[in-house]
């Protein structure tokens, strides 16, 4: 006797997703949780697709071949449509048996695939795509990335399930990427440890290397000098003061750009991992800051995008007491 | 044999519906195997069993749906066979004793396997002659009221058998209730082989996983956490699972200047791909019925640093071999425990390795063939002896009834 394997993928529940709600949310999410399987009720009878991740960015998607198993890799094709965008930039991957009865797709990391959220589709012959469900995502290898050297674009594409329980790919691609690693929020301004990929000579690109708070409503820019910068890693310290001094109450949000000597500069940003979205999983305390206009609150905070950036919000009454 | 369970919802989310699932889809293979859950609140199970399982419901509260019974005004009647002392009892309903003592009545199957107290007491009640009627427990005796406990010994004795999820409960059982006839038997829950690669042991990650409620200590792996950090900065945790808790171990990590280092992943499922991130499996809970994720963090090739809880991590951690138990609730010790796998790469692998290969014993399979010898067992002994023990088991009921509601009257008295 041997253990039965469900042939349908265990889905996530319906257990409510209960993280606390951000202070003030500047951007929302549509996007629920690292859960690498659907919530309930999604797309029933959709075919699902298992996702192995290669360190290199590379995606390869397993799935059961839909309808007559014989003849249906003959026109089956993977198909990534972009959130929002027209059907002509669509991208197209052959499905081809596997060799153990299931059709396999690979999206290579030297395949471009614009920033954004990317839905999953099946398509078969002339029938219309059908949205692929997530089966079991293999994600360990982006766990603590560490791409090497290279000047082409960095690809990062991480598999996830939306909130109505499809697949859909978070993509970057990013040259230069300044990759955020730990914070620390003290009270009078924050530390961030970070590291520089995808330039010529990272050394030399950090040693003219500033850092700008460009703040989203139209105004001023904040520069910070680093701290430190050793290969490809550097530091800098970011004081609340300086964001708050013109600040004249509402949420405000700064973005933060690591800018070189010449060229673009990179934004702040945590990508080099499995987790989609880092909002509810990446949480940093905010702090009390005596601002000129009132009294507030700020602190780090990943973006839908999973940008870093520094939110100033007035104090709440009791907040912290 | 023919195998007939008898669950309360087969349509949600839970680890008796996941157990009860695996369980059934495994015995399947050779058997003739039902389901009958009371309720079904959707159109598809979450937790589907295998293929061959038959599955089907008793109350249909399908919401908007033709056949919902959810208004049935009998359904709005409680229930008195369903025992008043059952957690789930408000769920319960004069429809629901009808219809399951209807099922019961009807019985085509050899065997018979309630999931709950509650519907263990109506086979014990109403099953109807013939079929071996077993009961689970899911959780443990010790989790029970003290009503609930009475009434469970009023009506057990009429069960061919109970069965628990690890020894130390079925001793207890032995000990506390009178269950004369009735075999009391240990059997695990199953986890299936994971359907991802085992854990290399590289990943600098401890993980732990289930829901955020206080039974689970997860504010102590915290603080155990801190510990870890001050000696291993280089090494994080991952605590997979949503509950009421997590507000207070966000503020618990804020606090604790953490929030580089410990992650509240919210819910994740399949768990197993998470497991296979990590290189440390760790259980810091007060209580385990069973343990479950410590099998699961195994089966991915994990070592579990577990506390030595009643009742599970004990009968399924072989200290110091393919894991490691450490007392309750005690920070320091958690630490340590987590220190020694985390400084010692090679300790780390071979312990994997070793917990890979002993929680083979808890293969969906393994599991199958023990209820199989069980039923087996239990259908041998029917006929004449079987009749004898269940008249005894009547006699024993009706005894500890009286006797039982003997006390209650005296304490109503008391508290008059």
């Amino acid at each position: 006797m041997t253990p039965t394997q469900p042939t349908v993928p265990e889905r996530a529940g319906d257990r409510p997703f209960t993280a606390a709600a951000p202070p003030a949310p500047t951007t929302t999410s549509e996007e629920c949780v690292i859960v690498s399987a659907p919530p309930l009720s999604a797309g029933a009878g959709n075919p699902s697709a298992d996702c192995i991740a290669d360190s290199a960015g590379g995606l390869t998607f397993d799935l059961d071949a839909p309808g007559r198993a014989a003849d249906a890799h003959w026109s089956a094709a993977l198909v990534l449509r972009p959130r929002g965008g027209e059907e002509d930039e669509e991208v197209r991957l052959p499905l081809t048996p596997n060799g153990t009865g299931r059709l396999r797709a690979v999206l290579p990391s030297t395949v471009a695939l614009p920033e954004g959220r990317w839905d999953v589709h099946l398509a078969c012959g002339e029938e219309p795509p059908r949205r692929l469900l997530p089966g079991l995502a293999d994600l360990r290898s982006l766990v603590d990335r560490r791409p090497g050297p290279s000047t082409s674009p960095l690809a990062v594409r991480i598999p996830y399930a939306t909130k109505h329980g499809n697949l859909s790919l978070r993509s970057w691609q990013r040259a230069p990427h300044a990759e955020a690693g730990d914070v620390l929020v003290e009270p009078e301004g924050i530390t961030v440890r970070g590291t520089l990929y995808r330039v010529e000579d990272p050394g030399a690109w950090l040693a003219g290397a500033v850092v700008e708070a460009r703040c989203r409503r139209a105004g001023p820019t904040v520069t910070v000098p680093l701290t430190a910068a050793e290969g490809q890693d550097f530091t800098f310290a970011l004081p609340f003061a300086g964001l708050c001094a013109e600040w004249r109450g509402g949420p405000q949000v700064w973005d933060l750009w690591l800018r070189g000597p010449e060229g673009t500069p990179a934004r702040l940003a945590r990508i080099l991992d499995d987790v989609a979205d880092k909002k509810h999983v990446f949480v940093y305390p905010a702090r009390d800051v005596t601002a000129p206009h009132a009294p507030a609150q700020a602190g780090p905070y990943y973006t839908a995008d999973n940008d870093l950036s520094v939110r100033v919000v007035e104090r709440p009454p009791a907040a912290g007491r | 044999m023919r195998i007939s369970f008898l669950i309360h919802n087969a349509y949600g989310i839970g680890g008796t519906i996941r157990t009860t699932s695996t369980l059934a889809g495994t015995l399947a293979e050779q058997h003739d195997v039902e389901i009958v859950s009371v309720f079904r609140h959707r159109e598809e199970p979450v937790l589907a069993p295998g293929g061959k399982v038959r599955l089907r419901h008793l109350v249909d509260l399908r919401r908007g749906g033709p056949g919902y019974e959810g208004d049935d005004p009998e359904h709005g009647r409680p229930a008195v066979v369903f025992p008043a002392a059952e957690g789930r009892h408000g769920q319960y309903s004069a429809l629901t004793d009808r219809r399951i003592a209807e099922h019961l009545r009807r019985l085509d199957c050899d065997v018979v396997v309630g999931t709950r107290p509650g519907l263990n007491i109506h086979i014990a009640r109403q099953a109807r002659r013939g079929p071996v009627r077993v009961g689970q427990e899911h959780l443990t005796l010790g989790t029970h009221s003290e009503r609930l406990k009475r009434v469970l010994r009023a009506h057990y004795p009429r069960l061919d058998a109970v069965t628990t999820v690890t020894e130390a409960d079925a001793r207890t059982y032995r000990r506390l209730m009178r269950l004369p006839g009735v075999r009391v038997e240990a059997v695990p829950n199953g986890v299936p082989v994971p359907a991802v690669a085992p854990a290399d042991g590289s990943g600098k990650w401890v993980i732990a996983a289930g829901r955020l409620a206080p039974v689970k200590r997860y504010d102590v792996l915290v603080r155990a956490f801190a510990l870890v950090v001050a000696e291993r900065p280089d090494w994080r945790l991952r605590i997979y699972g949503a509950g009421a808790e997590r507000a207070r171990l966000r503020a618990l990590i804020e606090k604790l200047g953490l929030y580089n280092h410990v992650y509240l992943m919210g819910p994740a499922n399949p768990l197993e791909a998470e497991w296979v991130k990590g290189s440390i499996g760790a259980v810091t809970s007060s209580l385990e019925s069973f343990g479950m994720t410590i099998v699961e963090a195994m089966r991915c090739g994990l070592p579990v640093v577990a506390t030595d809880c009643p009742h599970g991590p004990g009968e399924i951690i072989t200290d110091g071999t393919d894991g490691l138990l450490v007392p309750v609730g005690r920070t320091e010790a958690i630490a340590a425990g987590l220190l020694r796998l985390i400084g010692d790469d090679e300790l780390r692998r071979r312990m994997g390795a070793a917990a890979l290969a002993s929680s083979a014993r808890f293969d969906p399979a393994a599991v199958a063939a023990r209820y199989e010898s069980l039923f087996a067992g239990l259908r041998t002994r029917g006929g004449l002896r079987g009749g004898l023990h269940r008249t005894r088991g009547a006699l024993l009921s009706t005894a500890f009834q009286a006797k039982d509601r003997g006390r209650s009257a005296l304490r109503k008295v008391r508290a008059a």
